[in-house]
Order: structure tokens, then sequence, then C-alpha cells
């Protein structure tokens, strides 16, 4: 069973990522803030990580940072999972690791599902 | 000396005027996206069956509320771009494009709604290739983005849209052609307007904001280019964008 790390703060938000992904099969695993997620990040056997950019205590670009330069997860796939859209920030994230910049409102559950299976296949 | 320093004074207040408004539309447009991301998905939950099974009423009801919000997350997305075309504060920065690629990789985009629609989506590639051309590769995305989607949108099934690009006389000129809806003759001078959408779109309950085409002429003629379009005899309607290539 595949592992994901869901960093999202909202917590309705992060409640529908995460049923959906668990129904599909998936192990999910969640944060809702930066001071959280440095500590999920340790959790062995990540194999995808679903990121916000904004989050009630880092800047998500930071944490991406910080995730990238971990050792263990530094080939892990990051899906940065976010409703700012400036290219810059598209940019920002892409040039920081993200495998892939997604636009939240922009993406039905499914979609995001199906754009994970795509990833780790 | 005095008129100068008030000059610089109101330059720098406005400066600060315009910071806080693109702040605003950033926090604004962020909450709200984050509202209607939920509702998308809720509605798509039902809709799905994912809760249960809907009557016919619930169920008609439900893709209604579905199109309303992804009408307006359509107008946050196009506020954005405008906004963002528009500041000030955002110098446009321009460099070398390789404007076939930059078309290559939005066809590529496209595709998959193209598919979904049964819509053929075509490049037609010019021989030989052209040059680069100095533009703002994003805000140039958005525009040629803006042009395929609307020509996607507005296509009947099976029908095709072909893009092409050719060099004229120190300029590059890009043309959309679709087989679609058209444009009314009474709408053709309201065409770019902001906020405008056309009678033929509106009875055909395409989504839409009236934002893409104001946006993308704006973004046109920072380049000191030109956008216009003309209807084909066939029906559907072709959408010219000439850039200059230096």
């Amino acid at each position: 069973m595949k592992k994901i790390l869901i960093i999202e703060d909202d917590s309705f938000l992060q409640g529908l990522e995460a049923g959906k992904l668990e129904k599909e099969g998936y192990n999910v695993i969640t944060a809702s803030s930066g001071q959280e997620a440095m500590k999920k990040i340790n959790e062995p056997d990540i194999d995808i990580i679903l990121q916000d950019l904004v989050l009630p205590d880092f800047d998500g670009f930071e944490i991406l940072k910080k995730i990238k330069e971990t050792d263990k997860l530094k080939n892990v796939p990051v899906i940065v999972f976010s409703n700012l859209s400036e290219p810059k920030e598209v940019k920002q994230a892409k040039d920081l690791g993200a495998t892939d910049f997604m636009v939240k409102s922009n993406f039905t559950l499914d979609e995001l599902v199906q754009k994970i299976k795509s990833i780790l296949k | 000396m005095e008129e100068i320093e008030k000059l610089k004074n109101e330059n720098e207040q406005l400066k600060r005027m315009n910071e806080n408004k693109s702040d605003i539309i950033s926090i604004t447009t962020h909450q709200l996206r984050t509202s209607f991301s939920a509702l998308k998905w809720i509605l798509k939950m039902f809709i799905e069956g994912d809760v249960g099974n809907l009557t016919d009423e619930q169920n008609e009801l439900i893709q209604k509320a579905y199109v309303s919000n992804e009408r307006m997350l359509r107008l946050v997305n196009d506020l954005l771009i405008l906004n963002h075309s528009e500041d000030i504060s955002i110098s446009y920065n321009f460099k070398k494009v390789d404007i076939i690629k930059l078309i290559e990789q939005i066809i590529f985009e496209f595709y998959g709604e193209s598919v979904k629609k049964e819509i053929g989506l075509i490049f037609l590639k010019p021989e030989p290739e052209i040059q680069e051309i100095n533009c703002d590769e994003e805000m140039t995305r958005v525009v040629l983005q803006n042009l395929i989607e609307n020509s996607i949108k507005y296509s009947n099934k099976n029908g095709k849209v072909f893009v092409s690009v050719k060099e004229e006389d120190g300029f590059i000129k890009i043309s959309v052609h679709d087989a679609g809806i058209g444009i009314k003759e009474e709408d053709k001078d309201n065409i770019f307007k902001k906020f405008f959408r056309a009678h033929n779109a509106i009875e055909k309950d395409i989504v839409g904001s009236g934002l893409g085409l104001f946006t993308t002429k704006n973004i046109v003629e920072k380049h000191n280019g030109k956008i216009w379009f003309e209807n084909q005899k066939e029906g559907g309607t072709t959408f010219f964008v000439s850039l200059p290539i230096k």
C-alpha cells in the first residue's frame, strides 16, 4: 500500500483529500502545519507528498526546500497542491524540486488521484 | 524642485496603492478559491454517486450548482490573470522565446480536453522553422491558452481547431481557427470589451467570465502587437495575433 503525506492546513479540504485517497487504497498521513509536517516527514516509507503552500506557521516554499534537502525524501515526488498560481510561484516550486504544481480549484479529486497514480507508476 | 518632490511623493503613493490592490486581490482570490475548491469536490462527489444515489431532480440541481461554481472559479482565475497583466509594478519580462515550442507545449496541455470533447486539435507547424521572438513568455502563453481554449469551448463535437504560425515582415502571425459557433454581427464591436459575453455563447450556456479576450488584447498590445478575428463563410472563427519579432 503506497503511503501519502498530505500537508494541508484547511481541515475541511484535508479531510476531503484524505478521505478520497484512503478510499482509493492509499495509506494516508496528514500534517496541518509546517511544524507538524517537519515531524511527519520523519515517518518511514513515504512514497509521495501532497503539499499546500499557504500554511499558518511556515512559508510553504521553505517546507518544500527542507523536504528536498532531507536525504531520504529527496527522490520522493512532491505535488504542490495550492490555490496560488502566479507563474513566479509555479516556477519557484518547480525550481525547488516539485514534481508537479496543481491548482486545487482547477481539479476534481478524481483528477488528483489520476495524477498521483501516473506519478507513482 | 518642489514640483518634482511632489510628483515623486505622488508616484510613491500610487505605487503603494497599486501594491496594496495587488495584495488584496491575491489574498481574496486565494480565499475564494479555497471555498470554491471544497464546493467543487463535494458537488462532484454527489454527481459521481460517492455518497449514494440521487433522484433525477436532485441530480439536475446539483449539476446546475456545479456549473455555477465552475463559472465563479473561472471568473476568479480570469480576474487573477487580468490583474497580473495590468499590474504596472510587474514589468513584462521580455526575452527570446521559441514560439513553435511554446505552441507545442500548449497544444499538449489541451490535448486531453480536446479528446474529451471529441475536437481535433491540430498544429500546422511551419516549414522552414521561424526565428525566436522577443516577448514575455508567460503572458504570451496566456494569450495562446485563451485563444485555443476558446476555440475548443465554442467548437461543435467532431469539429477541428487549427493553430498555425508564420513570419511576415518582421512579425509573427499566429492564427487559431475553429469551425464553431462564430461571432454574430451584433457582437463584433464588443468582443474585446471587459465582461462582454457574446449572445450565442450565453444561449449555449458555455461557461465564461467575459475577461479572456479583454485580457488577451491587453497583453498583445503591451507587446506592440495586434489581435483581430474573421468569421469564416463555412462557419466558425479565426483569431489572428501579430507580434513583432524584435
